[in-house]
């Protein structure tokens, strides 16, 4: 308790109060601009780190993490654009609602959930970081294995009828994930020879690609068409009124529950990241909306303004940043790549997270805690802000200029990852791939979630046999690896369920025609 | 034509010691090849900042050129003029590349200035193995063939395991694992009997309250920070020294002059207390090898290497 004490004393310094804030901000406009991330903020952030104290600094990185996995919800609501690669489902049934003209709403949905999950987070960073810690340990190659494939699996649920796209998609992730130099051969796949791909594609310029340029081609598109038919463009939708019903609270609530538990556990096991856990809580909120909302009458159909479908994916984001850091404060295991950046940070100030940094530097390590703590607090009012100020004022300008805006804009946040040219080619290149799979209706989202996982699909699965001795019962060993042979059943119900249910849907068809 | 290369050579020799008085006139480009964050960044910034307190008119600038894991801003340096503006962040990675990753330079491209860090390879084990000592680890591992955590294959930590392999009668199963983090959560969960890591990096993870422990050090004395732990030698390995290095390099063709104003500069920052408080706070131990010392480092380093990257087939 006293340790905590520290903590709060550490952040209650005026200047890293105001460190703080200042990241929150800067977080939410980072994140609500597309093509601009959390990764690329700190790319540039982390060398002028070097002259601040190491409070300061980190109070604001701590900030911008925090804050950037919200604003990514803003353009995902808008435009329909996903500020950030965790805002992706955000997308869906934000921008549904706001087209139906509750934009307002599903912005404010959105905001409470990253602060319901980002709360619950921190809490259990606050509280429980070194016992769970432990449980990060006990993740092994088979346990990391049997990971990858629940996770591929997280998307079965969201294809439904669109099976094979979808499987061809995940299969496109997965071979562009290969590329690089092998590290389980150390020789070189698909590499043509060019020294920028020896560690495989780059990832940063990639997703911003994706993303962003994707999208923007998605706006022109949609400008050009617009005006060959001489139509008006359609209008961008008013923010309107943030207020949110005492009912929806209410029915919000288990899915808050729900995907912030969802959200600490992936967040906390090192690998799997963000994209994951929007990914199983967008799918588990989905299943439950469809057995309790869906048909109902003024309920949209799923994918089309559900509110469930705002809520889970903003809490699950949220709850990934404060525990991705369990693992890296107490064992020096970094959760994704993001909190990977805060080692930089620390040993730029000649501190190396692990079990030495709490009794080495144990003021620091607490005042980051507590920050994540304070930073989520301060989120609904530093949104609230953003929203009625600079959203506002950037909604407002026309689409032919944000079109050129913000392709600038990804493109410099492409090369200043790095600082490498052959960055922005890789994300004009992406930009083309994402933008002919969305004419072709093959969905990003398993191709996303392939390139995340392939790399540790791969390694996983050869360092367990390797270990077995080319044995493939591990995986389903229930003494050895329960918690492997666990998510192994999960991973096969998420793929025999919708089959199931389908049938009983068919039988129950069937047994009605009879009787007529 | 005479009078021509008369002036020429004229101009030479009364430019040359001139240059060296005024060298350095403007800011210096210190490049590394690798993201901002990692140990290349982190070493350079605090050379980098102790280095400006010493400079007068000019200021070294960290220059981060990531790509193709430290290729692409290795091959930048190599074809950047040799005029001493352009300074890179030599790894040990420079030896291999060109050979391991068709890397297009050779180490001959650059000229060693001044070595700053150097990095032994040591035997790690979880905290709950059941070897206490290298000598129960390795009699084990001619029964029972360990699975060995490594970077990756080909990298210069597999190479050390090869390397032990070659003068003992041991051979290890290598488990590729990339990134230091889920090499940790492998060790300090149990799930390998072993890892081969860099001593800067496992330190951290290493003593009160670490979930790993080290067996020996593959240096030729012991490390100050862990007295009790033996060299490879005095465990029966016969590899005096294993260590990957950190220094500065410039393109080849660079004055003699400049090469030396730059390597009396980084002993300098090395005479520096501070410098050395901040390294060490950092995790790497701070050395001073002038470019002569480097040279012969690397030279080493390479003549370890090839033998092993020959005798194991490991060259693309």
């Amino acid at each position: 308790m006293d340790l905590i004490l520290l903590g709060f004393q550490t952040l209650a310094d005026p200047m890293v109060i105001a460190m703080l804030l200042l990241g929150v901000f800067a977080g939410m406009l980072v994140g609500s601009i597309p093509g601009i991330n959390d990764n690329i903020a700190f790319a540039v952030f982390i060398p002028f780190s070097f002259s601040m104290p190491p409070e300061q600094a980190l109070a604001l990185m701590v900030g911008v993490y925090c804050a950037a996995a919200t604003g990514g919800a803003i353009p995902a609501i808008v435009i329909k654009v996903p500020g950030t690669a965790s805002s992706l489902l955000t997308a869906e049934d934000g921008n549904a609602m706001a087209r139906k003209g509750a934009a307002g709403r599903a912005l404010s949905i959105a905001i409470t959930s990253s602060v319901v999950g980002g709360v619950l987070s921190s809490l259990v960073l606050l509280f429980f970081a070194p016992s769970l810690a432990k449980v990060a340990l006990k993740f092994g190659y088979v346990e990391n294995f049997a990971l990858a494939i629940l996770g591929l699996s997280s998307v079965v649920g969201l294809l439904r009828g669109n099976i094979i796209k979808g499987a061809i998609a995940a299969l496109i992730g997965l071979l562009i994930a290969t590329i690089g130099f092998s590290p389980m051969t150390g020789g070189a796949r698909y590499t043509f020879d060019n020294v920028n791909l020896i560690e495989g594609i780059p990832f940063v310029p990639l997703l911003v690609g994706l993303f962003g340029i994707a999208a923007m081609l998605d706006l022109k598109a949609e400008l050009l068409k617009s005006r060959a038919e001489n139509a008006a463009p359609v209008a961008l939708p008013n923010i309107g009124s943030l207020k949110l019903p005492r009912a929806l609270l209410r029915r919000l609530a288990p899915v808050w529950w729900i995907s912030a538990l969802i959200g600490n556990l992936i967040g906390m096991l090192p690998g799997a990241g963000m994209l994951m856990a929007i990914f199983l809580a967008y799918n588990q909120a989905a299943g439950r909306y469809r057995r309790l909302f869906a048909g109902k009458p003024g309920e949209p159909e799923w994918g089309q303004g559900a509110p469930e479908g705002v809520a889970a994916p903003e809490t699950a984001n949220n709850a990934v940043t404060a525990s991705s850091m369990v693992p890296l404060l107490s064992l020096g295991i970094p959760g994704n790549s993001t909190s990977a950046l805060f080692i930089g940070a620390l040993a730029l100030h000649g501190m190396v997270p692990g079990p030495l940094l709490f009794t080495q530097h144990g003021n620091i390590a607490w005042m980051i805690i507590v920050a994540f703590l304070a930073a989520n607090i301060v989120l609904w009012p530093v949104a609230w802000l953003v929203l009625r100020t600079v959203s506002q004022y950037v909604f407002s300008i026309r689409k032919e200029a944000m079109v050129g805006v913000i392709a600038l804009l990804c493109l410099m946040g492409a090369y200043s990852d790095g600082g490498n040219l052959f960055n922005m080619w890789v994300a004009v290149a992406a930009g083309l791939v994402a933008y002919v799979m969305r004419l072709a209706n093959i969905p990003l989202g398993p191709a996303i979630l392939g390139l995340v996982l392939g790399p540790q699909l791969e390694t996983s699965l050869h360092n367990s046999l390797s270990i077995s001795q080319g044995s493939w019962g591990v995986f389903f060993n229930v003494s050895e690896h329960p918690i492997s042979a666990g998510m192994m059943f999960v991973s096969v119900l998420l793929w025999i369920l919708p089959a199931l249910l389908g049938l009983r849907e068919r039988v129950r068809a069937n047994k009605g025609g009879q009787k007529t | 034509m005479k009078i021509v290369t008369l002036t020429a050579t004229l101009a030479v020799l009364l430019t040359t010691p001139l240059f060296a008085q005024t060298y350095p006139e403007r800011d210096i480009d210190l490049v590394v090849p690798f993201d901002a964050g990692g140990s290349g960044d982190v070493t350079s910034r605090i050379i980098a900042e102790t280095a400006n307190t010493l400079l007068d008119g000019a200021k070294i600038n960290v220059v981060n050129r990531a790509g193709g894991g430290g290729v692409v801003g290795q091959t930048f340096v190599s074809k950047a003029k040799p005029d001493g503006y352009t300074i890179l962040a030599m790894t040990s990675s420079v030896v291999t590349n060109p050979q391991m990753k068709g890397a297009p330079y050779e180490v001959s491209d650059f000229r060693p200035v001044a070595l700053y860090n150097l990095d032994p390879e040591v035997i790690a084990v979880p905290q709950s193995s059941p070897y206490q000592t290298a000598e129960e680890f390795l009699a084990a591992a001619k029964d029972k063939k360990m699975n060995v955590v490594v970077a990756g294959i080909a990298t210069s930590h597999h190479m050390s395991g090869l390397a032990i392999e070659r003068v003992t009668d041991i051979t290890f199963n290598y488990i590729p694992t990339k990134g230091f983090g889920a090499q940790v959560q492998a060790i300090a969960g149990g799930h390998a009997d072993a890892a081969l890591w860099p001593l800067g990096e496992a330190a951290g993870q290493a003593g009160n309250g670490g979930g790993v422990r080290i067996l020996a050090i593959a240096s030729e004395e012991r490390n100050e920070a862990f007295p009790d732990v033996p060299t490879f030698e005095e465990v029966g390995i016969d590899i005096p020294i294993w260590a990957t290095f950190r220094g500065w390099a410039v393109p080849k063709g660079t004055p003699d002059e400049v090469v030396k104003t730059l390597s009396d500069l980084m002993k300098s920052v090395y005479d520096t207390p501070e410098y050395i408080e901040k390294m060490d706070a950092a995790g790497y131990g701070a050395v001073y090898r002038d470019a002569e010392g480097f040279s012969f480092v690397v030279d080493s380093y390479a003549a370890q290497t090839s033998v092993i990257i020959e005798e194991a087939g490991l060259g693309q």
